[in-house]
């Protein structure tokens, strides 16, 4: 019997097993001294590293000539948690995922880009590596290792007593993190799962509504729906709701009283699920800010088990800091061919910005009967499997948007309703860790 | 009655004893902070100073306080730069305490002149400047390590200090090199001594794409590290066309976990090639050892 293939958090992060097909590492070329304009390069970098502000310039000079310089494919482990280590990497151009395996999550403690420095800690602090870094682009990297370091620096004891601070300080901060990351799966805080459809009339918001109403059968007053699809949020509305007041408006809100306020503005509808409205006009919006949406979160993660945020089309930065705060990204695509582009385009930023590709699910909502892009034909120009696939529903989804329901707690025939299931079984088995938590919820009958 | 004189030889002997305890309680006191001054005669036959700095740093990893110590209070009365002019002394046994003593402390700044010394006609002091260059370590080590194994035919002493010596990425860099496409085996038996799990992602690749050195040679390096994650790819190597690559393989498997692919093994016991079918035997035969032993202990 084969064992299933142990997924490192390389894998879980990019989602790459397989070997490197070219060269995913790469030396430059050196002959003796490196030429002037390559001298310059170097030293521009190594002055950038904040460690290394106030050195002289000889000794900058000194050190540049003994640098490697090397350059480091998208995906790749650069420095893997746990291994000794005696080099230290100066970012020259790229961005980097710095990454603490803690069974059973992998938390993303920082993400590094130009004139970052990584690796000081074994070398400094006499430690095993504490974190992992994965290349996140294609990055340029300067290697100097330590008989380098000690030779150009072994007098200068300022520079290593500042490098020496800074390795401690950013493993305090790290581990901080990470023990906070694991309370927050300890405590079962809820999950976010952001729904993202990157052309209008996808049915993002159709299926966000449907996948909370699934959820919420299973997790009964448990579970959130945030509208944000700005500048018209419809979610209540389509859930026969009228919201009197939503997230926008709580700016104003004194921070001790955020939280009660918070909880007053959520809608209750009758069959579990709970709506939180982001704005009620459309001038609103732009009161919805990075750190309004943080706050938020932060309150409704200890209240709720699931927060499901509708993002609708736009990237905006209160979209982006929600695409860090969330832990698992449904994008909802419909076979057409603009829609399919959008997807590709959507998912190659997602993967961009650090999304994990176990983490990220792709939705095919069918919006006809015979749609003219095939499955197939999605999964080629998105260069990734669909995850769950709606069929056409006919008028159920605009009958039941006129009538005030949520077709998943109505109508178990619906194909909406079946998709919804989908997701929601695919969510559960990323996010209950607990199987017998999960089956004590069931999947209740539509009788 | 008359009594026996000790023989010369003893007394030297005991002479050279007190001399080696005296300089190891130097070498000491200085590795623990306690003392600065250093005073030995280096030419001194019975003296081997390296193996006493090697002794006075037990424990301690290298580029540690203790070996800085060692390496500044050496600076200081000048015996380092001695060690590192006798570097191209005429006399082979020289050169060799000289590397010697240089790699115990770490002499980076002498990695320049120990470099020559790989292609040295005596094999012992090429011996001694590889391991040296193994101990300093860094990238120009590892670089003068490369280059002799591109030169010369590589040797266990220098795959094993190019093992040592190289940096971080530096082997995996010259796995992915196209232009250091010969000297790929060596470099892959390196990586695996090494143990870094950086280097698997590059070694996967060498597996797929290498010559049937660097596959036998990329198999036995995964095992080493212990790397799960290509148990697949090495088991899938259990049907590579080369007999070696295929006895890499097993003995990999063997050290990943030979549970899971132990039909697969088992298949290959009746293999055309004879050594294959052993070590195919060897390995099932350890696996059952292993699993059978509770069973043994249950029953006496």
């Amino acid at each position: 019997m084969r064992p299933e293939n142990h997924l490192g958090p390389r894998e879980v992060l990019t989602g790459s097993g397989r070997p490197a097909e070219g060269p995913a590492l790469r030396q430059h070329p050196e002959s003796g001294r490196p030429p002037y304009h390559e001298m310059t390069n170097r030293v521009a970098v190594l002055e950038r590293a904040a460690v290394l502000f106030a050195l002289p310039e000889g000794v900058l000079r000194s050190l540049a000539r003994r640098v490697r310089r090397l350059t480091v494919a998208s995906g790749e482990m650069i420095v893997c948690q746990g291994d000794p280590g005696d080099t230290i990497f100066f970012i020259e151009q790229g961005r980097c995922r710095v990454v603490i395996e803690r069974p059973p999550s992998v938390v993303t403690v920082a993400v590094l880009t130009d004139g970052d420095v990584f690796g000081e800690g074994p070398w400094l602090l006499k430690r095993s590596q504490q974190a992992s870094v994965y290349a996140q682009t294609d990055c340029t990297l300067l290697a100097v290792d330590r008989q380098s370091m000690q030779l150009v620096l072994g007098r200068d004891r300022t520079v290593i007593e500042n490098l020496t601070r800074v390795a401690e300080h950013r493993f305090r901060t790290f581990a901080d993190t990470t023990v906070q990351a694991a309370w927050g799966t300890q405590f079962k805080e809820a999950a976010v799962v952001g729904v993202y459809s990157p052309k209008g009339g996808s049915g993002g918001t159709c299926l966000s509504l449907n996948l909370v109403g699934s959820l919420a059968r299973r997790y009964p007053g448990q579970v959130l729906l945030l509208d944000l699809d700005f500048p018209y949020t419809h979610a209540a509305l389509l859930a026969g709701l009228v919201p009197t007041t939503c997230l926008a408006r709580l700016v104003q809100v004194p921070p001790d009283a955020f939280e009660e306020a918070l909880l007053s503005a959520v809608l209750y509808h009758s069959g579990g699920p709970m709506i939180l409205a982001g704005s009620l006009r459309p001038e609103e919006a732009e009161e919805v800010t990075p750190e309004l949406v943080t706050r938020t979160i932060g309150v409704l993660r200890k209240t709720f088990r699931y927060i499901v945020i509708d993002l609708g089309v736009t990237i905006s930065d209160t979209t982006l800091a929600l695409l860090d705060l969330t832990q698992h990204i449904v994008l909802v695509a419909a076979p057409e061919l603009s829609a399919v582009k959008s997807a590709a385009d959507a998912i190659d930023i997602l993967l961009r910005l650090g999304t994990p590709q176990d983490r990220l699910s792709v939705v095919l909502n069918n919006r006809s009967v015979k749609p003219a892009v095939t499955r197939s034909a999605v999964e080629r120009m998105l260069s990734r499997g669909v995850d769950i696939e709606v069929a056409f529903d006919y008028s159920r989804p605009d009958q039941a948007a006129v009538n005030g329901e949520i077709l998943s707690l109505t109508n178990p025939r619906s194909e909406i309703t079946k998709g919804a299931e989908a997701l929601a079984d695919h969510l559960d088995a990323f996010h209950v860790k607990d199987p017998s938590t999960r089956s004590a919820a069931g999947r209740p009958d539509h009788s | 009655m008359m009594l026996a004189t000790p023989s010369a030889g003893v007394i030297e002997r005991t002479r050279g004893a007190v001399r080696r305890s005296a300089v190891r309680g130097q070498l000491q006191a200085i590795a623990a902070g306690k003392s600065q001054s250093l005073t030995f005669d280096l030419d001194s036959a019975a003296l081997d100073v390296a193996a006493l700095v090697r002794q006075a740093t037990v424990g301690h990893r290298p580029g540690s306080v203790a070996h800085q110590r060692l390496a500044a209070a050496f600076q200081r009365s000048g015996i380092a730069d001695v060690v590192v002019d006798r570097l191209a002394a005429a006399d082979a046994l020289q050169r060799i305490r000289s590397a010697q003593l240089a790699g115990a402390l770490g002499l980076a700044h002498a990695v320049p002149w120990i470099t020559p010394l790989l292609s040295a006609q005596e094999p012992a002091v090429r011996d001694a400047a590889s391991r040296a260059l193994g101990r300093i370590g860094g990238t120009a080590s590892a670089e003068a390590l490369l280059r002799a194994i591109r030169r010369d035919r590589p040797t266990r002493t220098l795959i094993v200090a190019l093992a040592r010596a190289a940096p971080d990425l530096f082997l995996e860099t010259a796995l992915c090199s196209p232009k250091r496409a010969g000297t790929r085996a060596p470099v892959v038996i390196a990586a695996g001594l090494r143990g870094r799990r950086a280097s698997v992602s590059p070694l996967l690749a060498v597996l797929a794409s290498g010559n049937r050195r660097e596959r036998a040679a990329a198999c036995r390096a995964l095992g080493w590290i212990k790397a799960e994650i290509a148990l697949p790819t090495v088991a899938a190597s259990l049907g590579d066309r080369d007999w070696k690559v295929r006895m890499s393989a097993i003995k990999a498997l063997t050290r990943l976990g030979p549970d899971a692919y132990m039909f697969e093994i088992e298949a290959l016991r009746n293999d055309p090639e004879p050594r294959v079918r052993r070590t195919g035997r060897i390995a099932t035969h350890r696996f059952f050892n292993k699993a059978a032993r509770p069973w043994k202990w249950e029953w006496r």
